[in-house]
């Protein structure tokens, strides 16, 4: 075997133990590679910086798991940093039963960094199954499909909730998705239907089907990926609303070294291809 | 360094190289793994299905707020279970027809409003998208976009011609939206591992802050 068909058979191990090296040497090492923030997200972020104690709440969906924490977990705090600094009311639902957990632990975390009254100033609905027919019952009554809230609390007896009914008392739906149900389906029946502001943070499997309704404004702004949260969290950090550690942004010089690993073995993998074909 | 003395990081990074030890081959360590985050997954969903929406949705109003109208969903739940009794199978045929006849009357508008409507609109060029030169250039290439792409699926005519030169364009276009979809794609893996490589390195070993 020569040198070209060693490139074309490099066993997978070597190549994840490299990609492993990748990615954790500038976690340790950090290298600072600055983040750009794109259009697309900065748009979200005015959204919600044009809010403010008097504006109506901004409804957030947890649509995720914790397969895909990495991803929409740091967008979760950012957002809510940037609401709760903003005073701007807050309702947070799931359409996924484990988005539960992330969302009490998003409480947990920013629960010491901002003083909030429960009730007050945010509101966890919890989670109901049936995604369509919850974006569609949330058009007409919210009470109807959350007569209670997550702690089994019942929604009326909750302060901020009292002059809520409908989308018409939320100023912004955003929806931070990893699948289905998901953008897809607060798009479809939110938005198209009931005409909701809907923004939308999306793992980086899902952001290139985002892109027509950016263009068409059927979506407000839009998160893609570890990417997205890191431009959110910068955003977040330089107009002096939190300066607490940003995991997102920590993760993206390991994302640039991955992808260049990446890139390289596309490569090699391509060079020893070509030349082994025309040496035979 | 500083290590985690909390137990439960111990067991969750545990568990996280359980799941990576499938990279080098498949073992018992990691089916242990999969078959343990299967069962609590499954477990929790239904506790939280009770909770959530059984419960506050129908239990309540139907058994201690005395709505008798809420009999017809539960009715209709219960069909589902028909299944397993032959005698009555056919049963499940009403909750379902119910769900698709209720799904489709819901969701075809909808489609047609948020996919073709919503979108043939955007894909119009009018007198605003050329109020800046680059806006105006990129509604153009849209516009070929979606000619070019639905003339390559316009399979009714033979390929020759200026039918063939447009959905070779369009192939282009499909092959340049496939890309971006994969890059993202590689983008997205990777970010799952800097996850766990933060949680490993950071909360498990605390070598990263």
């Amino acid at each position: 075997m020569n040198i070209f068909e060693l490139l074309t058979k490099i066993p997978r191990q070597i190549i994840f133990l490299v990609i492993a090296f990748a990615i954790a040497i500038p976690l340790i090492v950090p290298i600072g590679i600055p983040v750009n923030v794109m259009p697309k997200s900065r748009k979200l972020f005015q959204t919600i910086d044009s809010l403010g104690p008097d504006s109506k709440p901004v409804l957030i969906s947890c649509d995720f798991d914790p397969q895909s924490m990495p991803e929409l977990y740091p967008m979760l705090l950012a957002i809510l940093r940037h609401c709760y600094a903003r005073n701007t009311k807050v309702i947070l639902m799931t359409l996924w039963a484990p988005g539960t957990g992330m969302v009490e632990m998003a409480f947990n975390e920013l629960s010491k960094e901002f003083k909030k009254t429960y009730g007050h100033d945010y509101v966890f609905l919890g989670f109901k199954v049936g995604a369509a027919a919850v974006a569609l019952g949330m058009g007409e009554n919210i009470k109807a499909v959350f007569p209670t809230d997550y702690y089994g609390t019942p929604i009326d007896s909750l302060l901020m909730m009292t002059n809520i009914k409908n989308y018409k008392d939320i100023s912004q739906v955003i929806t931070l998705s990893a699948g289905d149900p998901g953008w897809r389906t607060w798009l479809l029946y939110a938005q198209s239907r009931y005409g909701v502001k809907l923004g939308v943070g999306v793992t980086a499997v899902s952001a290139a089907d985002v892109y027509p309704y950016i263009d068409t404004d059927q979506v407000t702004g839009l998160l893609a990926g570890m990417k997205g949260a890191s431009e959110y969290e910068v955003m977040v950090q330089k107009s002096g609303y939190s300066n607490k550690k940003r995991i997102a942004t920590q993760g993206m010089d390991a994302q640039s070294l991955g992808h260049l690993m990446i890139m390289l073995f596309i490569v090699l993998g391509n060079i020893g291809y070509f030349l082994t074909r025309r040496r035979k | 360094m500083n290590i985690s003395f909390d137990p439960w990081v111990w067991l969750s990074a545990l568990l996280t190289i359980f799941i990576f030890s499938f990279l080098y081959r498949d073992n018992i360590f990691y089916r242990f793994a999969e078959h343990l985050f299967v069962g609590v997954s499954l477990g929790y969903l239904i506790a939280l299905t009770w909770h959530n929406s059984m419960y506050p949705n129908l239990i309540i109003p139907l058994f201690k707020q005395g709505k008798i109208i809420y009999v017809i969903p539960l009715a209709f739940g219960l069909c589902y279970f028909a299944r397993f009794i032959p005698k009555i199978s056919y049963l499940i045929r009403f909750p379902i027809a119910f769900v698709i006849g209720w799904g489709s009357g819901v969701t075809i508008p909808a489609y047609f409003q948020r996919d073709i409507l919503k979108q043939t609109q955007g894909t119009l060029l009018v007198s605003n998208t050329f109020s800046r030169w680059d806006s105006g250039l990129w509604a153009i290439v849209i516009l070929v976009g979606v000619i070019t792409t639905l003339i390559y699926f316009f399979f009714s005519r033979e390929r020759k011609g200026i039918i063939k030169h447009a959905s070779n364009i369009g192939i282009i276009f499909i092959m340049l939206g496939f890309g971006a979809s994969f890059g993202y794609t590689v983008m997205a893996r990777i970010s799952l591992l800097i996850g766990r490589m933060q949680f490993l390195l950071g909360d498990w070993l605390g070598i990263i802050k």
